[in-house]
């Protein structure tokens, strides 16, 4: 009798205890999707260009297809960075996500057979006649991962690139003329210096300065050099004209005052606040920069490319994929469909993105029309660079690393070229 | 006293073995372990076993892994990085561990003997309170707090520096790769104190106050009675703060990412957060998973050392 209710007892507590582990493993309906749900995921700030276009082509989604649903989770950039090839591998996987685009991440799941060839698709809704030959680089990828050839992965809605963004009135109150060129922008930050403000606005913990030192870079660069580096097409050497340049160029700054040494350990958005609070006259960054300064810089500003390059970084945005798990393909083609139509990419065009399929003549706010303008600039000649930390996986904590040690003087240029070219080198394909 | 206190329940805990078996409470007690056993073999024993597999190849967390055998092992023995990041292990040892538990104990003293007994035990527990309030806080509101109050331009401590004259003395505590280390330590100090303090004072309530009545009527003071009655008496507490502060310090990650990233150039990298970002950025999986296997094994065998000395200095108590 003892012995039969100890095993219930046993039974019973087994059975607890292994409901609770698995209540506790899974649970959620995260992994839950049917025919009538569209499970979309992207990591775009509501109030952004790319936010809200998405947002107006869910409505739009949900009006052409009555009873469909979509299921929106926001995510983080981050989140979906780190954990996409273990989501994209599991039953859990959304039917459309945003994705970052290049060799390292959508190559990388491209390379595994995570993502859904989207080629005929392509083809057959006309999306490769709508985006241009630089955008549509980052949609396509080999067998390798390597971008710019191949199949069709994924789908960028948006370009980005990256501006001098001046504050004119900074300019204007210590009497220093706006530079158009290379020469005149050096000289513009030396005046400055000599007046006790730290020209540029930087951020040494984060993509910024390594973006500073890629462009430096760019400017003794052309589109063979970027294919070496970016695509593998021939042996990229570190201690090579361009990237000497920009190393021994970027350290000088330093010295000269041009950058804070301060900012060794500031972020993005330390930086961005620093500019719009009217601190530092001059920012180098992105495109995702432009509607927030056009809500939040109280003063007069202007952008520029950067002088005396032909290139600069820039490529198309982020890009839509579909994963190889999804099982509502069909809807997720249609909704990328959407957000190609030219009422999403107008809107987009005037919250201050750069779109890839507009009508020019639609986007009317004047500083959408600039920022627009310059990037057919950019593309027109060829320009668009891609990004430094594309090529090797985890290459940009590498590049944030590296570039902290030479701006805290701790390592020379050659070093840092030296320790670059082990990280890429380790990293990169060998075909 | 205190030791007929313990050899009572030592015999109490004889006569019990030594008495009839009474299965039936025991298999009971039984059944409660048993789903924290399924938990703890689901959630640590299971993904441990995994991650041991997974360092053993050079997976990148997609596709097929490739057996390397100890291949992750040897690259990590000549890895500088890692240890660079565990001399910096060392220092968080310092800042986590022994700093705290020393100023933990001199703090606990003065509260309960001092401040308790001429201020009233009320101020002693609202201090406390105050002490312990950086443990409540979660560690990413703390270190985005203290990323403001060390920045380098209109940070609060350079603009105290500044307001007080010691201009001379500001300085780039998280962006100088000299300082940087420094400076996470002064944080990690601030973040750990109140847990010492909360179990000295706690271990401080069952010490005999007949001792330091006894003590302070043959005429010693403040620093002999902690000295030879405080510090003998609350020795078990001691060897359980120091055992689990020096884990905490040896795994540390939260702070270390939310404060520098490992940066500048590495120069605040520890274990955990190297083989975080080994594992997500580099997103070399199996090499990651051999740098968290081997911190565990370190862990494993310091908790081990730990619990040896400890015991043996309990019994030499005992006897």
């Amino acid at each position: 009798m003892l012995t039969a209710r100890r095993r219930v007892m046993t039974a019973m507590a087994a059975l607890l205890g292994g409901s609770l582990l698995l209540t506790a493993c899974g649970g959620s309906d995260g992994g839950s999707s049917d025919a009538k749900t569209l499970k979309l995921w992207h990591y775009e700030g509501p109030d952004s260009a790319m936010g809200v276009a998405w947002n107006e082509a869910i409505k739009e989604f949900e009006a052409k297809h009555p009873g469909i649903k979509v299921k929106f989770e926001e995510k983080g950039f981050e989140q979906i960075q780190k954990t996409a090839p273990m989501i994209l591998n599991s039953s859990d996987a959304p039917d459309l996500m945003e994705y970052n685009k290049g060799n390292a991440t959508a190559g990388a799941l491209a390379k595994q057979g995570l993502l859904t060839d989207l080629t005929a698709e392509a083809t057959k809704r006309g999306w490769d006649k709508k985006l241009s030959a630089g955008v549509r680089t980052t949609s396509m990828y080999d067998t390798s991962g390597v971008m710019g050839s191949g199949k069709w992965f994924g789908v960028p809605n948006y370009a980005e690139y990256t501006m001098v963004f001046y504050n004119k009135a900074l300019f204007k109150k210590y009497g220093i003329t706006e530079p158009k060129t290379f020469d005149e922008l050096t000289a513009a930050m030396d005046e400055f210096v000599a007046k006790g403000v730290t020209p540029l606005a930087n951020a040494g913990a984060e993509y910024m300065a390594q973006q500073y030192l890629y462009q430096l870079a760019l400017s003794k660069a052309d589109r063979s050099w970027v294919d070496k580096y970016e695509l593998y097409k021939g042996k990229t050497d570190f201690h090579d004209a361009a990237w000497t340049y920009a190393a021994n160029t970027f350290a000088d700054w330093v010295k000269k005052g041009y950058i804070s040494k301060k900012s060794t350990s500031t972020k993005a958005e330390d930086a961005g606040v620093s500019w719009i609070q009217g601190k530092a006259p001059i920012l180098f960054s992105g495109s995702w920069w432009y509607g927030r300064f056009q809500t939040e810089a109280k003063f007069d500003w202007d952008t520029t490319l950067w002088p005396g390059s032909t290139m600069s970084l820039g490529s198309g945005g982020n890009i839509w994929v579909v994963p190889k798990n999804a099982k509502n393909k069909d809807l997720a083609y249609d909704f990328i469909d959407i957000t190609m139509s030219k009422k999403i990419q107008n809107l987009l065009g005037n919250k201050g993105g750069i779109p890839v399929a507009a009508d020019t003549s639609a986007i009317t706010d004047p500083k959408s029309k600039q920022l627009i303008t310059n990037f057919n600039t950019l593309s027109g000649r060829d320009g668009l660079a891609f990004y430094p930390d594309w090529p090797v996986n985890g290459f940009y904590d590498v590049l944030v690393s590296e570039t902290q040690k030479l701006m805290t003087g701790s390592e020379k240029p050659d070093s840092y070229l030296s320790a670059l070219q082990q990280a890429y080198d380790k990293g990169a394909p060998t075909k | 006293m205190t030791v007929t206190v313990e050899r009572d329940a030592r015999a109490v805990g004889k006569r019990r073995q030594t008495g009839p078996r009474r299965p039936r409470t025991r298999d009971s007690y039984a059944l409660f372990l048993l789903p924290g056993i399924l938990a703890f073999t689901a959630i640590i024993v299971v993904p441990f076993l995994m991650n041991t597999g997974v360092s053993f190849t050079d997976w990148q967390g997609i596709g097929s892994p490739k057996w390397t055998g100890l291949a992750n092992y040897r690259e990590l023995m000549d890895d500088s990085e890692f240890w660079a990041s565990f001399r910096h292990s060392l220092f968080m040892v310092v800042a986590m561990a022994a700093v705290p538990t020393m100023t933990g104990l001199v703090l606990a003293a003065a509260l309960f003997d001092y401040i308790g007994k001429h201020f009233g035990s009320r101020w002693a527990a609202i201090l406390r309170a105050c002490f312990y309030l950086p443990q409540v806080l979660p560690i990413a509101v703390a270190g985005i707090v203290w990323s403001w109050i060390l920045a380098p331009d209109n940070g609060s401590l350079n603009e105290l520096l500044k307001a007080i004259g010691l201009s001379s003395w500001q300085q780039d505590w998280l962006g100088d790769p000299d300082i940087a280390l420094y400076s996470v330590m002064g944080v990690m100090v601030w973040v750990q104190i109140g847990f010492p303090l909360v179990v000295f004072m706690a271990g401080l309530q069952r010490v005999d106050p007949q001792l330091y009545e006894a003590a302070e009527l043959d005429g010693a003071g403040w620093w002999r009675r902690f000295w030879h009655i405080t510090l003998p008496q609350i020795r078990p507490e001691i060897y359980v703060v120091l055992t689990w502060c020096t884990i905490a310090a040896l795994k540390v990650f939260g702070a270390v990412y939310v404060l520098t990233k490992g940066g500048p150039g590495g120069a605040t990298d520890v274990p955990s957060y190297f083989s975080f970002s080994t594992f997500f950025e580099k997103t070399q999986v199996g090499y990651g998973a051999a740098i968290s296997t081997l911190l565990t094994v370190i862990i494993l065998a310091l908790s081990v050392v730990f619990l040896k000395l400890q015991t043996r200095a309990e019994e030499g108590d005992r006897t």
